[in-house]
């Protein structure tokens, strides 16, 4: 239902953690600071991965496994998912790394999450993802440029200091679920506590 | 302008029946309202403005004069409720400086350590810099 009445008006969405289908097996109840704090707290000392080797993994990986989806795995993959991190739905226009009014109460729950000093001055990755529909290199660049959109909110509307936060864009090549590469659990906001 | 803002935070607050000192609302909440009363506006008027770098403020202001009167009150409301937490959070390091000598010196200073170690001593800290932390949402 979530995804006709979306499709319907045109909405582009990254992700669904939250699902507001009763019947969704991990429905959940409404986002708070606290799940994302509890979810992004605890972080390793050290994390030797950077934003722009996972943006030029993503890059490689399409000029490597050229096709309509990709086929293998996302190096690097393993050891961002040992990471502490949260998954986040926030709606944009369609084609467009403008956020719409009816997400911007999530971003204001980031931004209250990373001034706590439960998750101050610690570094985070805001990793975009699309699902697999459209063009690879068109969805690895638009998926970038909405999490810069997500960033720009959070380091100007709500002062969170600029260091503590990397943007990247995954496009389809992370997928959450793969055997559903076109399912709109694909698109999704990823937030990874990458250490001081 | 910030005056203007700042005075009118001290205005909604002296509204509310709730003492001033368990007043500011997170910046979720404050950004809420922005998307509640402005949303339609923002839809209409605002079509190519991101929540970043104040364009949607701008284009609000620019457009005061079709925007809707409760659009206009709030997102000069809201600027002030984000005012009023961003000072609120900035104040605790010197209203909690007594308690973070007397019972976090040993804590490593930096990346809210000496906060999360307040936090934590909160049944004996001093009421001012529990307060402090209470109005920063840092709870």
């Amino acid at each position: 239902m979530t995804s006709i009445s979306l499709r319907s008006t045109g909405l582009a969405v990254f992700a669904i953690a939250l699902c507001m289908s009763l019947s969704a097996p991990f429905a959940q109840t409404k986002l708070s600071r606290n799940e994302i704090i509890n979810s992004l707290q605890g972080a390793q000392q050290k994390v030797e991965i950077t934003a722009d080797q996972l943006r030029q993994a993503a890059a490689d990986q399409i000029k490597k496994y050229p096709g309509d989806n990709s086929t293998e795995v996302l190096p690097l993959a393993a050891k961002l998912a040992q990471l502490r991190q949260f998954n986040l739905e926030v709606t944009f226009d369609f084609n467009s790394s403008r956020i719409r009014p009816a997400s911007y109460e999530t971003v204001g729950l980031i931004a209250d999450a990373l001034h706590t000093p439960y998750l101050a001055g610690q570094r985070f990755f805001v990793v975009g993802h699309t699902d697999a529909k459209g063009d690879r290199m068109y969805n690895l660049e638009l998926s970038q440029r909405r999490a810069d959109a997500i960033r720009d909110a959070l380091i100007t509307t709500f002062r969170v200091p600029a260091g503590q936060l990397a943007a990247v864009g995954l496009g389809e090549e992370q997928l959450r679920d793969p055997a559903k590469p076109d399912s709109e659990v694909n698109r999704r906001v990823q937030l990874i506590n990458i250490g001081f | 302008m910030r005056k203007l803002s700042i005075l009118i935070a001290a205005g909604i607050m002296a509204m509310s029946a709730i003492p001033v000192s368990a007043q500011t609302v997170g910046f979720a909440d404050a950004i809420k309202i922005l998307a509640n009363s402005c949303g339609k506006d923002i839809n209409t008027y605002c079509k190519k403005a991101n929540l970043g770098n104040n364009e949607i403020g701008l284009c609000l202001q620019e457009n005061q004069s079709k925007i809707s009167a409760q659009c206009n009150t709030d997102r000069v409301a809201v600027t002030a409720l984000l005012e009023a937490r961003f000072l609120a959070q900035a104040a605790v390091p010197e209203l909690c400086n007594r308690d973070i000598q007397q019972y976090c010196k040993l804590v490593k200073p930096g990346n809210g350590n000496q906060l999360r170690c307040i936090l934590k001593a909160q049944k004996v800290v001093s009421k001012k810099c529990n307060e402090a932390i209470d109005l920063a949402g840092f709870r």
